[in-house]
Formats: structure tokens, C-alpha cells, sequence
């Protein structure tokens, strides 16, 4: 078991390591504790090794047996001989200083230090506590080798030990008790100097012993409950890894994980030794196994990362073709000005290599000594800043097929080399650095989405870091109306007939009111274009909403519900002119987001007061079809013709009264808002006469099990800071999915079942006709078997509707009850464009719409 | 929901306005007063906010009233150019000479880009009463000796806090607004920090919505005036801004005119305004650019030796309001401002460590060949920014063409396949724009500071 620097800091995380090593022991295990020193006293070691005056270097040695004096105060204990005879020991290394010993052999005495003086308090306070411990010096354990690049650095400092089962030691450890513990960080060399193992030093002791005691396993206790299929900063609804493969797990800490050093894995594979990661806080979390076995299930990618700070060196010449010699030469360049290459990619007549970040790289003249050097052979061309996002999986090369919807996602970007590991274990794609940290967490969602990383197999995937560590509870507490208290009457209703939409008011109004909880907001617009029902629409008129239309139709449909008072917006986009004549008969504002009407038209709009919608030139939202920013989309005005649009306005007498810009839809990162926000304002103060500022919509609703929902009092947070900043504008908003997507569902029959090969098919009554979104967007929608609803979901059904098309498909790989004709399904989310993208395409009878007050 | 407010309640027409008037000026309680007027409208107040203030000791009352006085002038600026009406009118009397003078060039010359942008014409038009007997000259005011450095988030403020602390000097960081990109780089100056609020007069925005004239304005000078009454409020006998010598330029010649667009920001304005502080507020308060002997690219030189500010600095004009952690946050990688400092920076920094300053390459980005092509005053005029001279471009993208780590991205090798050969390559040397020239207003305690930048 080992314990890290800020588990051995304080006495409440010493009653808790009390605790864990006492219940293995209930076990019937043996226990070694494997400990690193007080959090801090490492750094200060270091310091006090770079201090030049022996009477400051006796200073700093107080200072950290200061430390430990403390924590034994705490701790109620006596100096017990073992601590006291080390600090001694310290007090004398940092008078003496290195002149005896030699610098790097002195170093590496003092800073061994921290552990050996945090392993002998531990050993006081366990045996003092009831559970007899006996102090193990690491160093008559682990023999560093002697390695032939090894140079006197790192041979002291960043030192290997060979570990090889040593019955003799377990023998010897037999004899002398039950419960042992032991340093991290050090070993001992040939000539009998005490050596270092550089960085993550005290994981890989623990491994060494692991490995030397052919332990039952090795449990590294940490901060966190184990490794994740992303960075948890980058991706909150990343997932906890139960169970990995050496192999796999080694790449996934190569390759960005920080919660495991991949260099303390290598020992523990021979042996076959397990390596158990948990969380010290939270001891009942199962944490990750990482094992020599690989349990028979699905290939499936296990992590996504991203390493920043590339810098790519892509090399060019027709010379290099069939060339002896021509890599050799060129990697010589790299060795000389003492550059690692990471990742290679080549063609006949390209080599191109990845260097990852380093002080070297940045702060010396490094790249641009080797650019010379390159440049007399080769033309050479220096990318960054680069990112290498890599997928980890065992059998990349089998999962391939599986990625097409993630692989679509690179084609708007900038993929400057794709490497495929050699051992199959990664699939990597260097990019522009600046588009990951939106980039990972979507690619997570799409990952999870194209079945390629299996969440549903809940032997390999734990629950996300959201639902362990998030601030906002675990998500999903509330059950969805239709679960329970309106089953009955949902079942009554399809009893009757099928397909129907069935809506669900007071969802509608509770998500108004989450809304109309943003102070910062002025006015809030409901984008009827998601749901037109009438009854939504005097719902949210009576909860004081303004209403976004679109076309013609959409002014008249609200037009003829909601009273005169109520303010609308139109937003209309590639509009002919006769709908601008139209709109501008009614009391609808109306924005623009062209120059063509105002160039063409421009007199009809002279002493008006518009709207521009500008393209902030980026777009974001979950399906490129969604998206409705970047020059890929042909929503809004690009900033590039700004100031010609503001020369037409003032020829026409238009002011310019609103900025409005709307990257897209499905965005669960509160963020964003603020983003836009910030850029809209920081427009509209050039521009003089703008008095609000229309941030659009796009409010992510939740689809996937599990999924955070989006943080409205973040959003809340986010939008008072950018308003505190430009009090002058108002702000407006214009949320169309996120008020009624909830609110509505579909329901349908069971018609036919079909198997095929391993696929299972469940027909129901209608399919893409009422319900587009999957086929039109990948959209997922969770899809019950209302008709048994308790029953356990022992199938997996692929649903499809009954339209003559191959994507007539509702839901793929679906766990359900074995389900029979006649069986009432309910797709949920279903309230926002569902019934208004419906077609009566082969013409089957259109799903009618029931509202529940 | 906050209750809508729909902020029309005076029907004035700001172009149509005859009349603007400097109304009265007043400091309580470290607040400054100023209102102005157009016509008979209501009165436009902006109050400038000074925090601690101390109580100004009457031995510098007088000091402290003119300094008072042409905060009021010369903030009026913001307000009257939403009417450019042709009369200007003080409340408190006509002006000597020397203050009217002062006045007429800052706002002719500091209204020349707005003028040209909106059509106008202010020759003529910009007359502040005059006629007032000469003030006897100030006395010393017996200013400690330490100095305000303007913190602007950009390269330059910072290159001269180095320069004093090289010196030994005792200096505090000083900033007008709120701004978390400014206070984060204040603090990592280690200095003291004073920020001072200054808050528009609200009925300005306002006249922005009825109509009201909109641009640029020499928002320099403004601060200046700020930091003046500051010097005389806390204690200081310097202040020492850093503005460099192609501030100097002329953007571009406009009817007969010269247009520049940081003209607040040149060596004129710092003489005249030196000048008159010394002559009219206290003869011991300097006003000076420690940066004025240096050209961009020798000040961008001396800023690649700080290393600790660069993850805080940014000279980007936009998204200034907010920061994040991204270089994204503090650099848009679209304006004039992000497109010269990146190419200033990269003759002299390793390229890895300037691409993790923008977070990415400009210079292989295709879509920015117009941006560059205007710092390079290459088929277009030079950008109303605060930028270097056209040859100091010239001079670093050559020097870039140079490089084998460079001459491979896509606007190095465009300019080396497109531009150059049209240029005279005995003009693109860079080592002749690390020479200071000798022009500077720095006072004798501060050289010792100039001399440590070049």
C-alpha cells in the first residue's frame, strides 16, 4: 500500500491510513506501506540542497525537522530513536555540505531524507495506535543497477532497480512481523551510496516491492478514485476505468494521465502482479484494477487525451527517396541539439517528427540551430503549438470502422499527422493547439455516441467524475414525469391510438422558471421554431417570455396567441424581401444578417431600428449540422464586412440597435454564453448605437443517462460578471430546445420483430417521419418499453420505424425488456423539433399531439 | 428578469448641437466632478474616482486646482466630439495663451482620426476662448522623489517598470479602469498598485443612441491629465509613460493633413503637455516617455528578456474586459495590436515560446495576409492602431525570411516569394532599428532607466 505526500501530512490522514492498512490486515493480508515524504518536505530538501551557506542550509534543516516536530505534537508521541537519529543525521549532512561526499551523491543522501523521517514517524504512530509495524529501510531492499547510458546524474538521482522475486526477503520479512513499512523514492547502488528514482519515484517503489515480494497486489492510494477515459478538467463527464491492461494503462499515463507515473508499471507485468488505484477520501469507490488479464468483451476505445505544447519539425526532399542513410543523418541533427523526437510520421518524401515541450525547446535557440542544420538537406518547416490527441484502446486497428462519426470531426480542422502506434495500442492526431479544449470534450461525447467507447459495458466503465466529484450532486436525481406519475395516463393515451405526441405543461414552465432565475438576462425569447403547439405557446406567454420567429408562418401562428403586448423578434435567415415587407407591418423586430438587404433593399428599412447578427467565426454544438457559427455555415454577417454593413445602415438612415450572434445548439458549457457575450460587447461598443445584445440560445439539454445537464447558476455566474463589465447593454437570450425538449414524448407501438445475424430489430408504428432527429442529426434519444417499464432489460434491440428507408433507425444497441406486439414505446426528449420537422413522407398518418395541463 | 428600461427620455439631437460647455469641476473626498453640456441640455457629469485619497495639503492647493482644471479640459474631449458643435464655451472664464494653445492641438490633432473617419473637417472648428492673463510660473511643489508608471497590459509599460526597478527606483503601478488583464500584470510587476476609477458620464451613452458622432479619441491624454492630479494627490515627481518613438508617425495624410492615430501618444504631445505642467502645476512634476528613444522592435527585444510577464501581458485590444486561462483569452489573433507584436517578438524569441504566447502561428495562417500586408504598408495604408512603422515591419519579416525556421510558413514565404522582390534590401536591416535616437523628455533622475532598455 502506498501512500502519497499529502496522505502522511497531517494526523487525521495517519488515523486514516491506520484504518486502511488495519482492514486489510482483518484480511488476512500482510501489509508493507510504501510512503513518500510530507507534502512539501521533498521541495525543500532541494532547496536547501541549492543553498550554498552552511549556516542557512542548518536553517532550512530546522525548518523541516521543524515540520515533523509538529506533526509528533499533533500525534501525542515521544521522539521515537529512529526519527530522532535521522534528523540528527540531516542536521549534520546540511553542515557538513557536499565536499565529503561529492555533490550529486550528497543530494541525493539529503533529499532521501523526507521519506526516511516520514516512514519512521508513521512506523511510531501505527505501533503506538495497536497495530505493531516494523520499520524497513528501503535501501537494504531495492539494489539499483547500473545501466551503460546512464551518466552520474542520473545514476544517483534518477536511478532503476531490476526487481526479481527475492524469496529470501520474504523469508526474512516472515520472521519479523505482520505489518512493515517502508520509503518511497530510494535505493541503494553497487558501491553502497544511497540513489534516487526521479519522478513518481515512490508509485515505482511500490511497484519494486510488488514486484520483489510477488504481492498479492499493489494498492497505490491517491487523490482520486483511479484513472479516466479523459482528464476530468477537460471533460467533467469523463469515466472512471474499473479495468485495464498493463499495456493499456501504460500508454494511457504515457499519454496524459498524471495519476500514475508510467514507468512503475513495467515491473509489476512479469510477475503478474495487479495494480489497484483508490482514492484515500473515499476508500468504498472501487477505483482501477490494472491486471495482466483481459476479460473477453467488445474491443473498446478506453481513453481519450490530449497532450499540448507540440512542436512538429516536418522535413521535405526529393534527396531522401531510397536514400542510405538520409534518417540517420537527420536524426543525428536532433540528437546534437538534444531534442527527443516523439512521434514520427513519413512519406517518400516527408519525414515528419513531434517534439513534445521542454525547456530546451523553448527557451533556447535550439529549434532554430537545428532549422539551419535541417535546412542544408531538407526544406524545413516548424509547426506549433501543436496537440497530440490520442485514443487508447487495445486493437486500435480493429476499432476503426467504429469511428466515423469521430473521424468526421477532424475534417473541419487542421490534422497536421496521424500516427498509429506500432503496438496497436493509440491512434493519435496532431492538431492546432488552440481548438482542444473545446474539441476533447465533444469528441468524448461523440466517442460514446458511436458505440466505440462502450459505456454500457459497466463491468470495464465506472460512473463519471462528474457524478463522484462534481460540485452540482450527482445528476438525474429527479425522474422524468412520464416515469412515474404519468405513466398510467401515457398508457391510457396510447391505448387509443398510436403514434401521438403526448406534452407535458408544468415541464415547460419548470424550465421557463430555471431560466427566468437569470438575473442577468433582460429578456428571454422562446424560439418557437422548436415547438409551435399553441398551448406552449401561451404557457410561456403567461410565464412573460418574448417569442423568436422565423418566417412568415411562425409571426402568425404566434401572432394569433399571444397577446398584442407581448414583444417579438424576427430572425429569418436567407429570407425573400416580401417577408421583410411583412414583418415589418407587425411590431416584431427584425434583424438582419447580410449585407444583401440593405444593399438591394436597403430603402425599405430607413428609420428602422434592427438587429445584426454577426458570425463571431467559430461555431460549437453537437452535430455539424447544428452548428450555425464558422464560415461552413451560412448563418450571420462575417466580421470582415462589418464595417461596410454599418456604411449601408447610416446611407439608409437604419440604426443599429441589437447585436445578435448564436453559435449553435446542444452547448452544456456555461461558458460559451459569457464568451459570446464578451464579443458581442466588445462589438457593440464601436459601434455606438446599440442598445442590447441578443446571445442567442442553444441551451444543452441532456440527452445521454448520466449526462451533467447544464449549470444554470454557473451560467448565472458567468453572464453577472461579463454584464458588471457592460452594464450599458441589455441582454437578451432566445432558448427554444431547452424549454421543451423534456416536456415531450413520442408514442408508438410495437409492430415486428426481425433477427439478423447478431442484430436484433424492433419494429414500431412510426419512425423518421415523426421523429427526424436521429437520422438527421445522430441525435439520441432514450427510448422505454412504457408497457414494461419494470421488467429487466435483458435485450438489445436496434429500433426502427417502419419508412422505407435503411436510416429509418430510432435508436441503435438498445438494452430493453424482451418486448411483444402491441407494446407501448415512449421516446423521450421528444418536445422540441419533433412534430414541426415531421413529414408525411410514404405517406403514413402523422403522429397527433395530446397536451397534459 | 430585471424589469426593461428603455433609456429615451431627452430628444436632443448630438449633430445638431451649437454649443458645448465646460460647466464647473469640483474634488471631494477623492472623487473628481466634471460636467459638461451641450446647448442648454441636461449636464453630462463624469466622475474620476482616486482611492485612499489623502487630504491635499494646502501648500499644494493651487498645484492641485490646475491640475483639477485641465483634467476637466481635456476629459472633456470624450464628450465633445459626440456634436463637434461649433462653439466651445467655459464656464469659468477664458484661458491664458499657453492652456488654449495646449487644447487647440490636442483636439484637433487628437480628434484627426475620428474626423477622418467620420468625413468631418475640425480645422477651424476646435477654438478654446483665450485671452486670459499669464499665470506666474508654478513653484516646486517638493514632490518625492518616485514615479507613477502607467500599466497598459502591453509589452511597453512593462519593459519601463523593469527599467526603473533595474535602477533602484521607487515606482508604483498605476491603471485608469477596471481591467483583470491589467491588474493581473500590475501585480506581477511586484510593485505597489493604485487603480483608479474613472465612470463615464452615463448620459454619453445616451447620446450615442440618438446618434451622437463615435470614434476614436485621444484617450492618452485623458489618462495623463488623471495621472497628473494624482501626482500632485499622493506624492509623486514623476510619471513616466512609455510610449515609443513610432507613436510619433503619422498614420497616414488626409486632405492636407496628418492623421495619427496615437498622436496623444507622441513626442509633441509630451512636450507640450510637460511643458505646461511644469509651468502651470509644480516645476519639480516631470511628465515624460521613458521609451522614447527606442523603436518597437528595440522595445519588443528588451520585453523577450522577461519571461516571467509572459503569460499575463497582452497588447490585443480586444476581449480586454475578462480574462481567461487560453492564450485565446488575452490574444483574438485578428487585430493590428496581435499581428504586430507577434511578428516584433519573433526575430527575438525561440518559436516554440512565442507560439505558446498567441497559442498559435500568425504567420501560417493564410487568412491574416491582409492584416500583415498592412503592417508592411504593402497594398494598403498602415491600420489605425498603435503599431510600429511600416519599415520596422519590413525589417522583422525580413529577418524572419531569413530563418530556416520561419521561411517555410505560409506569410514568411510569401513575403520572401511576393514582396520582397519588390523592395530595396539595403533598407531591411533590423540591427539599425536597435539603436535609440536621441530625442526624449526624460528627466535627469529617470535616464539612468532609459539607458538600461537599449
Amino acid at each position: 500500500m502506498k501512500f502519497g505526500g499529502t496522505s502522511v501530512a497531517t494526523l487525521p490522514r495517519w488515523q486514516n491510513i491506520l484504518e486502511l492498512v488495519a482492514s486489510r490486515r482483518a484480511e488476512g493480508a500482510r501489509v508493507l506501506v510504501v510512503v513518500s515524504a510530507l507534502t512539501g518536505v521533498t521541495d525543500a530538501l532541494k532547496q536547501l540542497c541549492a543553498q550554498g551557506e552552511p549556516g542557512k542550509r542548518s536553517e532550512a534543516a530546522k525548518a523541516i525537522a521543524q515540520r515533523h516536530y509538529d506533526l509528533l505534537d499533533h500525534m501525542q508521541l515521544a521522539m521515537p530513536d529512529t526519527l530522532g537519529e535521522r534528523l540528527g543525521d540531516l542536521a549534520k549532512l546540511a553542515g557538513e555540505g557536499p565536499a565529503m561526499l561529492g555533490e550529486l551523491a550528497w543530494q541525493a543522501q539529503v533529499q532521501a531524507h523526507g521519506e526516511l523521517m516520514s516512514s519512521a514517524l508513521g512506523a511510531a504512530f501505527l505501533s503506538h495506535s495497536g497495530l505493531p509495524t516494523q520499520w524497513l529501510d528501503a535501501r537494504d531492499c531495492l539494489a539499483a543497477i547500473a545501466l551503460p547510458n546512464q551518466n552520474e546524474r542520473t545514476r544517483l538521482l534518477s536511478s532503476m532497480v531490476e526487481a526479481k522475486a527475492d524469496p529470501a526477503l520474504n523469508a526474512r520479512l516472515a520472521a519479523l512481523g505482520e505489518v512493515f513499512i517502508t520509503q518511497g523514492f530510494i535505493a541503494r547502488e553497487s558501491k553502497g551510496r544511497t540513489v534516487l528514482l526521479g519522478r513518481g519515484g515512490s508509485d515505482t517503489s511500490a511497484a519494486y516491492f510488488g514486484a520483489l515480494l510477488k504481492a498479492q497486489r499493489v494498492e497505490i492510494w491517491t487523490d482520486v478514485a483511479g484513472m479516466f477515459t479523459a482528464n476530468p478538467r477537460q471533460v467533467p463527464g469523463a469515466r472512471l476505468l474499473q479495468r485495464l491492461d498493463y499495456e493499456e494503462a501504460q500508454e494511457i499515463a504515457s499519454t496524459g494521465a498524471k495519476v500514475l507515473h508510467p514507468r512503475c508499471l513495467s515491473p509489476l507485468r512479469e510477475p503478474r502482479v495487479p495494480l489497484l488505484i483508490k482514492d484515500t477520501n473515499r476508500p468504498e469507490l472501487e477505483g482501477t484494477v490494472i491486471g495482466p488479464e483481459v476479460r473477453a468483451h467488445a474491443p473498446s476505445v478506453k481513453a481519450i487525451s490530449a497532450r499540448k505544447g507540440i512542436t512538429l519539425v516536418s522535413m521535405e526532399s526529393v534527396g531522401m527517396w531510397q536514400q542510405v542513410g538520409f534518417l540517420a543523418d537527420v536524426f543525428a541533427h536532433f540528437k546534437q541539439h538534444g531534442l527527443s523526437v516523439d512521434l514520427i510520421g513519413s512519406a517518400e518524401t516527408n519525414v515528419t517528427v513531434s517534439l513534445d515541450p521542454t525547456e530546451n525547446l523553448l527557451d533556447s535557440d535550439a529549434i532554430a540551430a537545428l532549422a539551419s542544420d535541417l535546412a542544408k538537406v531538407c526544406r524545413v518547416k516548424v509547426i506549433a503549438p501543436c496537440a497530440a490527441i490520442t485514443l487508447v484502446g487495445r486493437g486500435m486497428r480493429s476499432l476503426l470502422h467504429t469511428l466515423s462519426g469521430v473521424l468526421a470531426e477532424f475534417g473541419q480542422l487542421r490534422v497536421h499527422m496521424i500516427s498509429q502506434s506500432s503496438n496497436n495500442l493509440n491512434l493519435t492526431f496532431v492538431v492546432d493547439e488552440e481548438v482542444v479544449d473545446t474539441l476533447l470534450p465533444h469528441l468524448h461525447d461523440l466517442l460514446i455516441a458511436a458505440g466505440a467507447l462502450r459505456t454500457d459495458d459497466s463491468a470495464l466503465f465506472g460512473p463519471s467524475w462528474q457524478t463522484l466529484y462534481g460540485s452540482g450532486g450527482a445528476p438525474d436525481t429527479v425522474a422524468a414525469w412520464w416515469r412515474e406519475a404519468e405513466r398510467q395516463q401515457l398508457l391510457e393515451l396510447a391505448a387509443e391510438t398510436t403514434p401521438r405526441y403526448v406534452y407535458h405543461l408544468p415541464t415547460v414552465r419548470k424550465q421557463a422558471r430555471a431560466l427566468k432565475s437569470l438575473a442577468a438576462v433582460d429578456r428571454l425569447h422562446y424560439a418557437v421554431k422548436a415547438n409551435t403547439h399553441p398551448a406552449i405557446l401561451r404557457a410561456l406567454a403567461a410565464e412573460g417570455f418574448a417569442f423568436e420567429c422565423v418566417s412568415p408562418g411562425e409571426l402568425e401562428a404566434v401572432g394569433a396567441i399571444v397577446p398584442e403586448s407581448v414583444p417579438l423578434l424576427f430572425t429569418p435567415n436567407f429570407a425573400p424581401c416580401a417577408d421583410y415587407v411583412l414583418a415589418l407591418g407587425t411590431r416584431a423586430t427584425v434583424t438582419l444578417d447580410a449585407l444583401y438587404p440593405l444593399e438591394h433593399w436597403g430603402e425599405l428599412f430607413r428609420g428602422r431600428e434592427i438587429v445584426l447578427r454577426v458570425d463571431l467565426g467559430r461555431g460549437l454544438g453537437h452535430h455539424e449540422k447544428v452548428r450555425t457559427g464558422g464560415s461552413g455555415s451560412k448563418f450571420g454577417l462575417p466580421l470582415d464586412q462589418l464595417a461596410i454593413f454599418l456604411q449601408l445602415a447610416e446611407t439608409h438612415g437604419v440604426t443599429v440597435r441589437g447585436l445578435h450572434a448564436h453559435l449553435g445548439s446542444g452547448v452544456l458549457d456555461a461558458g460559451h454564453w459569457g464568451e459570446v457575450y464578451v464579443q458581442l460587447a466588445s462589438l457593440a461598443e464601436r459601434i455606438g448605437s446599440v442598445a442590447f445584445l441578443n446571445i442567442g440560445g442553444g441551451l444543452g439539454v441532456p440527452s445521454h443517462p448520466g449526462e451533467a445537464p447544464l449549470d444554470i447558476a454557473e451560467l448565472d455566474r458567468v453572464l453577472r460578471e461579463v454584464k458588471a463589465a457592460y452594464p450599458q447593454y441589455q441582454l437578451w437570450m432566445e432558448p427554444g430546445r431547452y424549454l421543451v425538449a423534456d416536456a415531450g414524448v413520442l408514442l408508438a407501438r410495437v409492430t415486428q420483430q426481425k433477427g439478423k445475424g447478431a442484430f436484433r430489430y424492433l419494429g414500431i408504428d412510426t419512425g423518421m417521419n415523426s421523429l427526424i432527429r436521429p437520422a438527421l442529426y445522430d441525435a439520441w434519444h432514450e427510448i422505454v418499453n412504457l408497457s414494461r417499464l419494470d421488467e429487466p432489460a435483458t435485450a438489445l434491440y436496434q429500433v426502427v420505424g417502419p419508412i422505407c428507408e435503411s436510416g429509418d433507425v430510432l435508436g441503435t444497441d438498445r438494452r430493453l425488456p424482451e418486448a411483444q406486439e402491441g407494446d407501448v414505446m415512449l421516446i423521450a426528449q421528444a418536445g422540441a423539433y419533433g412534430k414541426v420537422m415531421s413529414s408525411h413522407y410514404n405517406l403514413r398518418a402523422e403522429a397527433d399531439e395530446i397536451v397534459i395541463e | 428578469m430585471a424589469l426593461e428600461k428603455v433609456l429615451v427620455s431627452n430628444m436632443i439631437q448630438p449633430r445638431l448641437t451649437q454649443l458645448f460647455r465646460f460647466v464647473r469641476c469640483s474634488y471631494a473626498d477623492g472623487v473628481a466632478e466634471l460636467a459638461y453640456a451641450f446647448d442648454d441640455g441636461e449636464e453630462l457629469v463624469e466622475r474620476v474616482r482616486f482611492p485612499n485619497a489623502p487630504v491635499v495639503p494646502a501648500t499644494h492647493a493651487a498645484a492641485f486646482e490646475a491640475a483639477l482644471k485641465l483634467l476637466h479640459l481635456i476629459a472633456g474631449v470624450s464628450y465633445y466630439k459626440a456634436g463637434v458643435p461649433p462653439k466651445i464655451e467655459v464656464a469659468s472664464g477664458p484661458l491664458d495663451d499657453a492652456t488654449a494653445e495646449l487644447l487647440d492641438q490636442l483636439y484637433l490633432h487628437g480628434l484627426a482620426e475620428f474626423a477622418y473617419r467620420n468625413g468631418l473637417d475640425l480645422r477651424g472648428r476646435i477654438v478654446f476662448p483665450r485671452g486670459a492673463a499669464a499665470q506666474p510660473l508654478a513653484p516646486a511643489a517638493g514632490l518625492p522623489k518616485r514615479t507613477l508608471v502607467p500599466i497598459g497590459g502591453g509589452k511597453d509599460s512593462l519593459v519601463a517598470v523593469e527599467a526603473i526597478k533595474s535602477i533602484g527606483g521607487e515606482a508604483t503601478a498605476v491603471w485608469v479602469g477596471s481591467s483583470a488583464l491589467i491588474a493581473a500584470c500590475a501585480e506581477r510587476t511586484g510593485l505597489p498598485t493604485l487603480n483608479i476609477q474613472r465612470e463615464l458620464a452615463p448620459g454619453l451613452f445616451e447620446l450615442n443612441r440618438l446618434g451622437a458622432w463615435n470614434g476614436h479619441i485621444p484617450v492618452t491624454a485623458v489618462n495623463s491629465a488623471i495621472l497628473a492630479v494624482a501626482a500632485i494627490l499622493y506624492g509623486y515627481d514623476s510619471i513616466a509613460f512609455a510610449n515609443e518613438r513610432s507613436a510619433s508617425a503619422a498614420t497616414l495624410e488626409y486632405d492636407g493633413q496628418q492623421v495619427n492615430h496615437q498622436w496623444s501618444k507622441g513626442y509633441a504631445f509630451e512636450q507640450l503637455l510637460g511643458n505646461w505642467l511644469h509651468t502651470h502645476v509644480a516645476s519639480d512634476l516631470d511628465y515624460c516617455s521613458l521609451l522614447r528613444p527606442y523603436s518597437e522592435l528595440a522595445i519588443t527585444r528588451a520585453f523577450a528578456k522577461l519571461t516571467p510577464y509572459f503569460d499575463v501581458f497582452s497588447s490585443c485590444n480586444r476581449n480586454f474586459k475578462l480574462l481567461g486561462p487560453k492564450p485565446a483569452d488575452r490574444w483574438c489573433g485578428q487585430c493590428p495590436k496581435c499581428h504586430f507584436v507577434f511578428l516584433a517578438l519573433a526575430p527575438f524569441l525561440p518559436k516554440p515560446r512565442l507560439l505558446s504566447i498567441f497559442g498559435r502561428n500568425l504567420l501560417d495562417d493564410e487568412n491574416q495576409a491582409s492584416g500583415f500586408d498592412a503592417l508592411l504598408e504593402y497594398q494598403d495604408h498602415k491600420p489605425f492602431e498603435c503599431v510600429g512603422e511600416g519599415a520596422e515591419a519590413r525589417a522583422a519579416m525580413y529577418a524572419l525570411s531569413q530563418r530556416p525556421e520561419w521561411q517555410e510558413d505560409a506569410l514568411v514565404a510569401r513575403f520572401h516569394s511576393e514582396i520582397l522582390p519588390q523592395l530595396d534590401a539595403s533598407q531591411l536591416a533590423l540591427e539599425p532599428w536597435l539603436e535609440p535616437s536621441a530625442e526624449h523628455h526624460v528627466p535627469a533622475r529617470l535616464q539612468p532607466a532609459l539607458a538600461t532598455i537599449g
